[in-house]
């Protein structure tokens, strides 16, 4: 029978179990991320450095294809670490971009039409809330991060072989972990613009300054106090320094990894703290 | 004994430096499935506070409160299966169209996704926003938004349903309509309903329990319907000729009467006495009636004396009149 004929009628059947309710947000955030033109173009333009990248690792392990073109070449061609941390840094910088792009509309959207109620008033705790925005970020920046870095790990270890791979392996791990600490940081920065500012754009705005303020605050202190730790007040510093070490690539800041792991961690902190002062279902006013 | 849908067993709870319930205990809708019951107060009284408190948004202070015999702050996930919230605010998703935010409310409360689907185009269609399902949110009138929150609030068939302000905003058509859906949901469909409301009209009209709040306490708590049984009809008289037999005729009958003199009686009918019963007794002593106005306490009267605006009701005041003199 056609529904308009039917009428509503009470569901009395079983209800889904709490990780397929889990994932309903996330699904549906995606759906709709993916029908923004301005998403899936910068996601398509963040997977041309990844092509780029494979060509390389290509030409690195086809030497017949150069040949002629000398010794200084072959340096140039090599795939190690300084190879994955270009890579890396590249990819970062998507990140960013896609996280302030699609992150303030999971959020601020909610709080600007007064949503948060509708989804606590089911069961759905703040957490949970909290956790499935998270996902669909993380989710679609994996994209453009681990998972190509991955690939191209892979993609190298098939082409050189078991040796390098026995070498070499701590560059998969050390992109794979360094990735997701990254992905993790940018997700949860661009949530907790989202939760403070309601409006999408000043959010999307607040993500990117996020990254270029706090740069500028620790250049400002370098230069005021003639220190360097000033640096590892900036995520994107703290975070190259971890990349280097993981890497094991030299760095230029010369910063004390332990000190940008405990920056990370305070920031990250300071984030979640701000998510829960946000994201409630009722304001209450003291 | 039926378990209650409410119960509230000294309920403290403090928002920020204030408390705003002090201490609520009652027993709601404890005569079975299908009860509808109106929550009143003047603002500040602490309704939507207690709404919010059912619904596991704040945790108590002290006290307990439990919903369909589930406590609201340590199996709040059992509590939110099992209940429908209409917001007061309007809340919904702007961007997108009706039938993805039911769907998504209805697969958020535990519907499987098929079921979701056909579930969210039905409730649509029942609450008259079939023909506009396909559009977003953002673009309906204020009228089709409260609408929408009552499809989202039932989509999922809970057991229980809180409307918080329900006909806000709605013009007398519009409110009539939800009016009638409130109705259906509890006559045909089963479910417990919490309207806390302004309109006293409203909830009279669709409630069996009322629960009156001020200050952060509930001040009078009424089954309507024995309410109104036991509500005395008050008669205002006029009539013309030799009406001093009146007074014992009307003993006779069951009812009081004060002379005011002048022809003007007021006169209080038990529950038992139809109106009808006074015109017959009048006409036999062979009175001339130029004005009977009668009417009995209206909830509004209720709820004015409840909340300290009034001493007595008009009824009240007649029969204590009548016993006075």
């Amino acid at each position: 029978m056609a529904v308009y004929r039917r009428g509503y009628q009470r569901y009395q059947g079983p209800l889904t179990g709490y990780w397929a309710r889990f994932l309903v947000a996330p699904r549906f955030a995606w759906e709709r991320l993916f029908q923004q033109r301005q998403v899936v173009i910068l996601l398509v333009g963040a997977m041309i450095w990844p092509l780029f990248c494979a060509v390389f690792i290509y030409l690195a392990n086809h030497s017949e294809l150069w040949a002629g073109l000398g010794g200084g070449f072959k340096n140039f061609l090599e795939v190690n670490g300084k190879f994955f941390l270009v890579f890396m840094n590249a990819q970062a910088v998507f990140a960013v971009l896609l996280a302030a792009l699609a992150g303030p509309g999971l959020i601020a959207s909610d709080l600007a039409n007064n949503a948060l109620p509708l989804y606590f008033s089911r069961p759905m705790s703040r957490p949970d809330y909290v956790l499935a925005r998270l996902l669909v970020l993380i989710g679609m920046l994996s994209l453009v991060t681990w998972i190509p870095g991955a690939a191209l790990f892979f993609m190298q270890v098939g082409m050189a072989g078991r040796g390098w791979f026995s070498e070499n392996w701590r560059l998969g791990v050390g992109v794979v972990a360094g990735f997701l600490i990254w992905v993790l940081i940018v997700s949860l920065v661009a949530l907790a613009c989202s939760a403070y500012v309601r409006w999408r754009v000043v959010a999307g705005g607040l993500v990117l300054g996020f990254f270029f303020v706090l740069g500028g605050v620790a250049k400002m202190v370098n230069t005021v106090f003639r220190v360097e730790w000033g640096s590892v007040l900036s995520p994107t510093a703290a975070m190259y320094q971890i990349w280097c070490d993981m890497l094991d690539v030299e760095t230029p800041l010369g910063l004390n990894t332990a000190e940008c792991i405990g920056t990370l961690v305070v920031l990250g902190v300071l984030l979640v703290v701000v998510l829960e002062r946000k994201l409630r279902p009722v304001e209450v006013i003291s | 004994m039926t378990s209650p849908v409410i119960e509230l067993d000294g309920l403290r709870v403090k928002l920020g430096r204030r408390e705003i319930l002090l201490g609520i205990s009652c027993r709601l809708g404890a005569s079975g499935a299908g009860k509808a019951i109106g929550l009143l107060g003047p603002n500040g009284a602490g309704k939507s506070t207690l709404i919010q408190t059912l619904l596991g948004f704040h945790k108590p202070l002290a006290g307990r409160a439990r919903v369909l015999g589930y406590d609201c702050h340590r199996q709040v996930r059992e509590v939110r299966a099992r209940v429908g919230y209409m917001p007061e605010t309007e809340s919904f998703i702007a961007n997108m169209t009706a039938v993805s935010f039911l769907r998504l409310m209805g697969e958020l409360s535990g519907l499987p996704r098929e079921t979701a689907l056909e579930k969210a185009h039905e409730v649509l269609f029942h609450v008259g926003l079939g023909e506009a399902r396909y559009r977003p949110l953002g673009t309906y009138s204020l009228g089709m938004k409260q609408m929408a929150k009552l499809a989202q609030a039932i989509v999922h068939g809970p057991e229980l349903v809180i409307l918080d302000e329900p006909t806000n905003g709605l013009d007398p058509a519009a409110r009539q309509r939800m009016l009638k859906l409130v109705r259906e949901m509890k006559d045909d469909h089963g479910m417990n309903v919490v309207v806390c409301s302004h309109l006293l009209l409203d909830v009279e009209q669709v409630c069996d329990e009322v629960v009156i709040m001020n200050n952060g306490l509930v001040v009078h708590q009424a089954d309507l319907e024995a309410e109104r049984r036991s509500n005395r009809c008050f008669v205002e008289l006029e009539v013309i000729g030799e009406d001093q037999e009146l007074s014992g005729a009307l003993a006779e009958i069951g009812a009081d009467g004060v002379r005011e003199g002048g022809g003007r009686w007021r006169i209080v009918l038990p529950p038992s006495i139809e109106i009808q019963s006074l015109w017959a007794l009048l006409g036999r002593q062979g009175l001339h009636v130029r004005k009977l106005t009668h009417r009995r306490d209206t909830l509004e009267e209720i709820f004015l004396k409840a909340v300290g605006h009034i001493q007595h009701t008009p009824g009240e005041a007649a029969a204590e009149k009548s016993l006075t003199v």
